[in-house]
């Protein structure tokens, strides 16, 4: 009965990426499990999904994350309103001392603008997570096939 | 002994009572008829199913999509758009999913996404998005006054939003739930957001037999 928004997809797969990202985390945030799902041959906006998670004792303010391989990310949150699904910009994230802040399917996402090369399962795509440190993390998000049926996502 | 005050105190109490039962009932009957009632099912599922009044829309083989391709087989019907990054295609994996988990009822089921986004939406950039996700998903478009014959009886709301300043691309709002249709081609039930796989592969086996 668990709806579907609420599952880490394929988070075995991305186990190691997530300890690969954890890895590259410069003072600003860790990032776990970045990946972006991948879109019909012709979409021209993808989405990004990854957990911000916060080790140190001082508040993070995320102002942003986007892509080279993009040419524009926005953050932003799925919401149901009276039955109507919006996406409402995000102008910055907070990730609490001690805590994180997930985006997944549903929910938070980072939408990501007109690809500037086809993405295909498998590829991986460099994602600039910015603070309003005006510091940076770098990751790479792999692109992820999650359709449902018979692909290599794992479902619980 | 009738005539006392007592028994005629008692007697108008039974009589209102009495009364009051059957209005109930009867209000109660006629509230039921009218609105729809919650049973041991997750979807709202009307006690009867609805006739939907005539619409004509286009199916991404370029096929006319009206009341009769809704019959003679059970229908999901979704309402989004191909330029939706997030809810769209989190709704499709999901009916694929139950796609998947219902193949063993043998039932016809087919599932469709019309798009609330006639604009931009082609037959052939539906085809690309929804056979995405399964081969046998079918994409619906068609004029505003044909989409509109629909969306209007389904009380579906969908809106433009009219995009931030630099960026060209712009975002619709849209009825996130899951309509089904039954093989009379009836408005049968509704799944409202969030969706889930279990929920709605569950309720809809339970449909199935108590329409068979």
């Amino acid at each position: 009965m668990m709806p579907i928004n609420r599952r880490m997809p394929a988070a075995m797969a991305l186990l190691f990426l997530s300890f690969l990202s954890t890895a590259m985390a410069g003072s600003a945030v860790d990032v776990e499990a970045p990946w972006i799902r991948e879109a019909p041959p012709a979409s021209t906006v993808l989405a990004a999904y990854m957990v911000l998670k916060n080790t140190t004792d001082k508040g993070r303010t995320i102002t942003g994350i986007d892509s080279p391989d993009f040419r524009d990310g926005q953050i932003h949150r799925t919401v149901v309103e009276d039955g109507v699904a919006k996406m409402l910009p995000v102008e910055q994230l907070i990730v609490p001392a001690g805590g994180s802040v997930v985006l997944e399917p549903g929910g938070l996402h980072v939408m990501l603008f007109d690809p500037k090369r086809p993405l295909r399962d498998g590829d991986s795509v460099i994602l600039l997570i910015h603070d309003s440190d005006g510091d940076s993390v770098t990751v790479h998000a792999p692109v992820v096939r999650m359709t449902g049926g018979h692909d290599h996502s794992h479902h619980h | 002994m009738s005539k006392s005050p007592k028994s005629a105190f008692i007697l108008k109490g039974v009589i209102i009572i009495i009364l009051a039962t059957a209005a109930g009932i009867l209000s109660a009957r006629f509230f039921l008829q009218r609105t729809v009632v919650q049973d041991e099912l997750e979807a709202t599922r009307f006690p009867v199913a609805r006739e939907i009044q005539a619409f004509e829309l286009v199916d991404h083989h370029n096929q006319v999509f009206d009341n009769a391709a809704l019959e003679k087989h059970w229908s999901f019907l979704f309402f989004g758009y191909t330029y939706c990054p997030d809810v769209c295609p989190t709704t499709l994996s999901v009916l694929n999913s139950i796609a998947q988990r219902l193949q063993d009822t043998g039932a016809d089921i087919r599932f469709v996404m019309v798009t609330v986004d006639p604009e931009r939406d082609t037959p052939e950039r539906l085809a690309e998005f929804v056979t995405y996700f399964n081969g046998d998903f079918l994409g619906v478009t068609g004029t505003d006054q044909g989409l509109g014959q629909l969306t209007r009886q389904l009380g579906i709301l969908y809106e433009r939003v009219q995009p931030e300043p630099g960026s060209e691309a712009y975002l619709m709002d849209h009825t996130a739930a899951v309509f089904l249709f039954d093989p009379d081609g009836r408005y049968h039930a509704v799944f409202s957001p969030p969706l889930s796989v279990e929920a709605i592969a569950g309720d809809f086996r339970k449909m199935l037999q108590d329409y068979q």
